[in-house]
Parts: structure tokens; C-alpha cells; sequence
């Protein structure tokens, strides 16, 4: 019963508290993905400031640069190098013309390579001083970034001519800076981080971190628990194995809104849940409860072994009242037929009673008398009614247990010897043994057996006394005497009802159950006036 | 790298007069004569004036010398340099030379000849070139010059300065001491407003045919 309760309840809630979550998950992710959203447009108009920005100072550069091109003195030295290739003074000469027009123009790094390309000299700030670039050291791409001493440098460049002949090439460098990015902002050069301005992270870290993202778009990068949307910057190129990505920190952008979404949620499921729990609880009882109604007829049914209808009615299922009512048709057939059975049954014992007392017309009628005083005392005497029935069945099978005695001790007439009157001492014992295998017999084993046990304890076969005989015996005992006294034999007469009654009250008590004895004289006194009447009516 | 040059310590150079060193850059010379021109009186073996380079400047930026004679361009400097000149009375090229080097150009005419470096086109430097031994600086203190041992005759005296330019006065000499004052007005704001031009005298003794040695 309880298993059932608990599937009805699961049955109702667990669908619920299922598309509860399910539609909790679709509505944050769907939050999450507007707020993606967000994040990726306003980094995506970053990235077109930026652009604006750097195009800009491309074009100051530029500007500056067609007019550093056409420097005599600076082509003149460039010229000397191309001479004296490996000659330091010349060398030195050419810085030192950078170094004065690096002081002038404010440039982070000033190079001039040869036309095929060769670094040839270049100087560069430190601090607020300039000093020579190593040039054996940096390769100088004409645009795009310069990597230097792990830090990266915005590169412009403008050809020397002279008299139509390409020098060489003049390269400027401005540090490049991230003050623009209002976002983090890590730089990249073939999977290595040059610069990050991501806060509270190491580089290495950083780089790690990126490495999932190489040759991506957009991708997302956890950084330290935190959780970052990196977009690569597309308007500009920076160069060959360049890359830049900003970051946008998904968790702050997502964080407020989603506490928001889990408190309403968790409100919201809560008290879903909770109304889910109740109506769940209370569907599955309701669908329960005409099912256990039924349940708790059948136990009850199964511990009386009565199989009882119930009344329809109670129920406004349709399905439980057609099983209530199947239920009634079952129970009713197998009481009819119980019933039935019992007929036949008493009818059986009837007759069987009948054919032993016609063995010997003297005993004939016998049973059916013995039974019918029986049962009347039996009713007198307040007992149950199936007890009463017991006595009655009980009376009519005593002496079943005749079958076993021979007749000719049975219709003996005169006085029996001692081995007969053993014989005849054995018909309880048989009787008992001939029903004890029959089905049914069970309630009338008593009466069969211990009908002649005395109150005093003298009777056969057991030889118990008083109330240790069960009542439906010392009732029978006390009919059987009666009867075997007013019926005629053979060799006397009967005797007269009230001759008969005092015999059994002398007997009372010693023989017999006075109690008894007291009730069966109240009866049968009604009886033998009604018989007497009867006489004198004839 | 080529360590730049020192501090410039403004103001101390030129003691109390900021124009001093301008004054000394004051050239007098004569132009002329009855006797016409004089051939060049540089003998030979006579030993290069020089003008060296040295931290990025001509040192001294003004040489002077009469027509015939040479300068020399010592490099000083631990970088390249390149002397050069477009003037029309002596144009040369001495090309691209390192710390060390020297070379030596020979003035045959008499003129100004401005000197360049193509790789520090701040660098810039004089060569005037005389037509006869009668010049002289103006003294930087008080800008007084002497011309000595003139021959008598008509010249032209020419002061000149590089912002000024010529200052030409036509004189005789008859073999007394003659004074000749220019204004120079070496700043040019300082010439049109007519006051503080550099004044230059001239206090030459005129002793007819001789020459100075």
C-alpha cells in the first residue's frame, strides 16, 4: 500500500520538479547567452575605438616619416653604412644622427635597415635616454609589430631614396601600449604571451590559459576561477604569428544577474516544489485511499476467513467501485457456494446418520433425535449459534463410530458379555478415526469422541471429568442417555419421560453435567408435553 | 656610442659682453690698390691652417687665409664626418672620413667659402680666403684690428661678418695711420634699429712698400 502511495506521489511530483528545472536551466542559459551577447558587442566596439586609435597614430606616423624620408644628412649616412658595412665609426655615425632625431620626434626606437632588408643600425630609448639597439638582435618587419626584449614595439617605416635608388628602409617604433584597452588585454606572438595587462594573473598563467584559444575566434578562458570571454582582434593586422586578444570578465557580467535569477528561482522552486509536495502527496492519497479501503476488506476477510461484500457506494472512482462490485459478485459466489457445500454436506451426514440407525429398528431416528434435543438445550443454554450448529451436526454424527461394532453385539439382545461391551466401549474412538480424514469434520470431532466421558470422570474412552469433556460432548451425553432410556427394546420397554428425567438428575454430577442435566429436563419437559398432547389428541 | 658633447654653460665664454665671440668673427681685409692685386705671399711649406671637427662642430668655425694657402680638416670626432663646400671660389667634396683622418684643401681664390658636413647639416664652418696677407680679426674685447705695413695707395677696406655680409669703404693710403670705423650690425634687428651695431676701428699704419712678414 505505502509502495503504491509513494509511486502516485512520484508520479505527480517528479514530472513537475523536472520541468521545473528544466525550464530553471533554459531560462539561464538563455540569460547567459544575452549577457554573452552583450559582452561580445561592447568588446567588438572596443575593438573599432582601438582601431580608430591606432590608425590614427599610423597616420601621424606616417606623416612624420615622409618628412624624416627625406632627410639628406640621414640618407647620407645611410649611404657612409652601405660603404663601410662593418665599420663601427660609421655605424656610431648613424646612430648618433637617430639618436638626435629620436630626441626631436619623441620615437621609442629608430631603425634604418638596407634594401634588402638588413638591420643595419637603430637606437632606442630607455628611460629618458637613447642609447644603440644591438641590431644582430632584432629582426624589423617594415609594419605591424617589432618584438624587442620581451616587449613589443608599433612599427612604421618609410623608404630612403636617392635619385631613384632605394637605400634602404627608415623604421620608427612606438612602444605599443595597452592604456587604450579599457579591457584586459593580452598580446601574443605565435601562442607566447609578450604582454598581458590581465590583473592578478602571471603571464605564464595567462599563456597557459590562452592556449585553448589558439587559432580561434571567440573563446573562453578561466583564469585563476575567473572566467573570461576573449574575442581576437580582427580590424587590424599586427603582423605575421600576432595576435591580439581582449577579455571581458564573463563572471562579474553574469554574476549579479544570475544571483538574481538563482534567488528568484530558489524562491520560486521552493514554494513550486512545496505546492508540488502537497498536491502530490495529496492526488496519490486521494487515488490511494478507495484502493486501500478495499485492501484493508480483503486483510480482514483473509484473517476471519469470511469473505463479506461491502457496500459500493463509498467510492466515486469508477474503477474501484467496478472492482468493488466484482469484488461483491466474487464474494457472493463463493459464499453461495459455501453454502452449498455446507447442504450437501449436512445432507451427506443426514442420511449417513439416517442409514446407521436403520440398521436396527430400535435405534432408528436415533441421531435425529438425540440431535434435536441436543440442539435445543443447546440453544437454552445460551450458547453461540455455531456453537448450537456444532451440537446439532456433532449429535447426528455420535455414533458414527457403530459402523466398526459388529452387528450381532450391536442387536444383542440381553445383557452384553465383557469383550462385547469392550467392542461397543470402542465406537467413540472409531467414530473419531472415521472422520478425523474427511474435510470439513474437524468442529465435530468432540462430540463424536467424548460423548460418553462421565463428569466424574468414569466414562470411556479418555476418562476426563467435568469440564474437561467440551460442552457440546456433556450435552450430547446427557440427549443419547435419554433417548437409549424412552426408547423401547427388544428386551423392555421404555421408559416414561419422567422416569427417564430422574434418572438422569440421579445421575447428575456423577454421570453427567448437572448444569446440563437441568437445562436438557427444562426442555424436553415442553417437549413430552407437546408429545403428550399429541397422545391424547390421536 | 659616441658620447655628445658637453653641456653648453651658458654665458661664461663670453665673459661680461654676450657679443665678444661675434666681435672675433669680425673680418678686415683689403680689396685693391695701386699696385693692384699682390700675387699670393704664401710660400710653399708654409703649414695648413686647420679647422678641426670635433663633437659635431667645425673648431674654430672661421679660418682666415690669403688666396694660395690650405686648410686642413682633422676629424676628431669617434663618427664619420663629410666636408664639403658649394661656394663658387672653391667648391670640393672631401667625402665620408673616420676619427684620424685629415685632408687638406688648397684656396686659390680669393673669397668665402662655407664649409658643410652632408651627415650634421648643423655643422657649418668659414674659410675666408683673402686676396693678399692685409687682413685681421677684430679683437673680441673692444673690436680693434690693425692692417700693418700697407702700401700707399687706393684700396677697398672690407669688414665682414656671416650675418652682415660686406662692409666696403673705399680708402688711400699715403703712408700715415689711418682709423676706420665700421658698425657691423651683427644682430640684424639690432642694425635696422640703428643702435648697437659691433663697432670696429681700424688704426693700420700706412708704411709704403712694406710688407709684413
Amino acid at each position: 500500500m505505502m509502495r503504491f502511495r509513494t509511486r502516485a506521489f512520484l508520479c505527480c511530483f517528479v514530472p513537475f520538479a523536472l520541468l521545473l528545472a528544466a525550464s530553471f536551466w533554459l531560462i539561464q542559459q538563455r540569460v547567459l547567452l544575452t549577457v554573452r551577447d552583450g559582452l561580445r558587442r561592447s568588446l567588438l566596439e572596443k575593438h573599432e575605438a582601438v582601431a580608430r586609435v591606432l590608425a590614427n597614430s599610423d597616420l601621424q606616423s606616417s606623416r612624420f616619416l615622409k618628412v624624416v624620408g627625406e632627410n639628406a644628412a640621414l640618407k647620407a649616412g645611410v649611404q657612409l653604412l652601405l660603404t663601410y658595412p662593418n665599420n663601427a665609426d660609421a655605424r656610431r655615425t648613424v646612430e648618433d644622427q637617430l639618436h638626435e632625431l629620436c630626441d626631436r620626434m619623441g620615437f621609442a626606437t629608430l631603425m634604418v635597415s638596407g634594401a634588402d632588408g638588413t638591420p643595419m643600425a637603430g637606437v632606442m630609448r630607455h628611460g629618458r635616454d637613447a642609447g644603440p639597439l644591438d641590431m644582430a638582435r632584432v629582426k624589423v618587419s617594415p609594419s605591424g609589430l617589432m618584438l624587442l626584449d620581451g616587449a613589443a614595439y608599433q612599427v612604421a617605416s618609410v623608404p630612403l631614396d636617392q635619385a631613384g635608388e632605394n637605400l634602404g628602409t627608415l623604421s620608427v617604433g612606438e612602444v605599443f601600449d595597452f592604456s587604450q584597452f579599457t579591457t584586459p588585454t593580452v598580446l601574443l606572438h605565435n601562442g607566447q604571451i609578450v604582454k598581458s595587462s590581465v590583473a592578478g594573473a602571471a603571464p605564464a598563467e595567462v599563456e597557459a590559459a590562452m592556449r585553448a584559444c589558439e587559432g580561434t575566434g571567440e573563446c573562453d578562458v578561466a583564469l585563476r576561477g575567473v572566467h573570461y570571454i576573449s574575442l581576437p582582434m580582427q580590424n587590424i593586422s599586427f603582423g605575421d604569428g600576432y595576435v591580439l586578444r581582449s577579455l571581458q570578465n564573463l563572471d562579474s557580467a553574469v554574476g549579479p544577474v544570475q544571483n538574481i535569477l538563482r534567488n528568484v528561482f530558489l524562491s520560486v522552486a521552493l514554494l513550486a516544489v512545496l505546492m508540488a509536495m502537497i498536491v502530490g502527496v495529496g492526488s496519490a492519497g486521494s487515488i490511494v485511499r478507495p484502493l486501500a479501503t478495499v485492501v484493508k476488506h480483503l486483510q480482514a476477510a483473509e484473517k476471519t476467513g469470511d469473505l463479506t461484500e461491502f457496500r459500493a457506494g463509498d467510492s466515486g472512482v469508477t474503477e474501484v467501485r467496478r472492482l468493488i462490485d466484482s469484488f461483491n459478485r466474487a464474494a457472493a459466489a463463493v459464499r453461495e457456494g459455501r453454502e452449498s457445500l455446507t447442504l450437501a454436506y449436512v445432507e451427506f451426514v443426514q442420511s449417513l446418520a439416517s442409514a446407521l440407525d436403520a440398521r436396527d429398528p430400535y435405534t432408528a431416528g436415533h441421531s435425529r433425535r438425540v440431535s434435536e434435543m441436543s440442539s435445543a438445550t443447546a440453544g437454552e443454554m445460551g450458547l453461540a449459534p455455531e456453537m448450537v450448529e456444532r451440537v446439532r451436526v456433532g449429535a447426528l454424527l455420535h455414533d458414527i463410530g457403530k459402523i466398526g461394532v459388529p452387528d450381532e453385539v450391536l442387536r444383542k439382545p440381553g445383557r452384553l458379555t465383557a469383550e462385547e461391551f469392550a467392542l461397543v466401549q470402542q465406537h467413540p474412538t472409531i467414530g473419531r478415526r472415521i472422520l478425523e480424514g474427511v474435510n470439513g469434520f474437524s468442529p465435530y470431532l468432540a462430540a463424536v469422541e467424548l460423548h460418553h466421558e462421565n463428569w466424574d470422570g468414569t466414562g470411556y474412552p479418555r476418562g476426563q471429568a467435568g469440564l474437561e469433556t467440551p460442552v457440546d460432548a456433556r450435552i450430547i451425553h446427557v440427549a443419547d442417555a435419554y433417548d437409549a432410556m424412552t426408547t423401547d427394546r427388544p428386551y423392555r420397554r421404555g421408559m416414561s419421560h419422567a422416569e427417564a428425567i430422574a434418572r438422569l438428575r440421579e445421575g447428575a454430577g456423577t454421570q453427567f453435567d448437572p448444569e446440563v442435566v437441568r437445562q436438557f429436563a427444562a426442555v424436553t419437559i415442553e417437549q413430552a408435553d407437546l408429545a403428550a398432547a399429541q397422545a391424547y389428541a390421536c | 656610442m659616441y658620447q655628445r658633447g658637453p653641456a653648453v654653460e651658458l654665458g661664461k665664454d663670453t665673459e661680461t659682453d654676450p657679443l665678444a665671440a661675434e666681435r672675433a668673427r669680425v673680418v678686415i681685409w683689403l680689396e685693391g690698390g695701386g699696385a693692384g692685386p699682390r700675387p699670393t705671399t704664401v710660400l710653399p711649406g708654409t703649414p695648413p691652417a686647420s679647422m678641426e671637427q670635433e663633437n659635431r662642430r667645425f673648431e674654430p668655425d672661421l679660418v682666415v687665409i690669403p688666396a694660395g694657402g690650405s686648410v686642413s680638416f682633422p676629424n676628431m670626432d669617434p663618427i664619420f664626418h663629410n666636408v664639403f663646400s658649394l661656394s663658387k671660389p672653391k667648391s670640393f667634396d672631401l667625402g665620408n672620413y673616420p676619427k684620424g683622418d685629415t685632408r687638406t684643401v688648397v684656396f686659390p681664390k680669393p673669397g668665402i667659402v662655407y664649409v658643410n658636413c652632408r651627415l650634421h647639416p648643423n655643422m657649418a664652418g668659414t674659410v675666408v680666403v683673402t686676396p693678399n696677407e692685409w687682413f685681421a680679426r677684430a679683437a673680441a674685447k673692444d673690436g680693434q684690428y690693425e692692417l700693418k705695413d700697407v702700401a700707399p695707395g687706393n684700396y677697398t677696406i672690407v669688414a665682414w661678418h656671416k650675418t652682415t655680409g660686406f662692409i666696403r669703404k673705399a680708402i688711400t693710403v699715403t703712408g700715415q695711420d689711418l682709423t676706420i670705423d665700421f658698425l657691423v650690425p651683427i644682430d640684424p634687428e639690432a642694425a635696422s634699429s640703428g643702435g648697437h651695431g659691433t663697432e670696429v676701428s681700424h688704426m693700420g699704419t700706412g708704411h709704403s712698400g712694406a710688407v709684413a712678414r
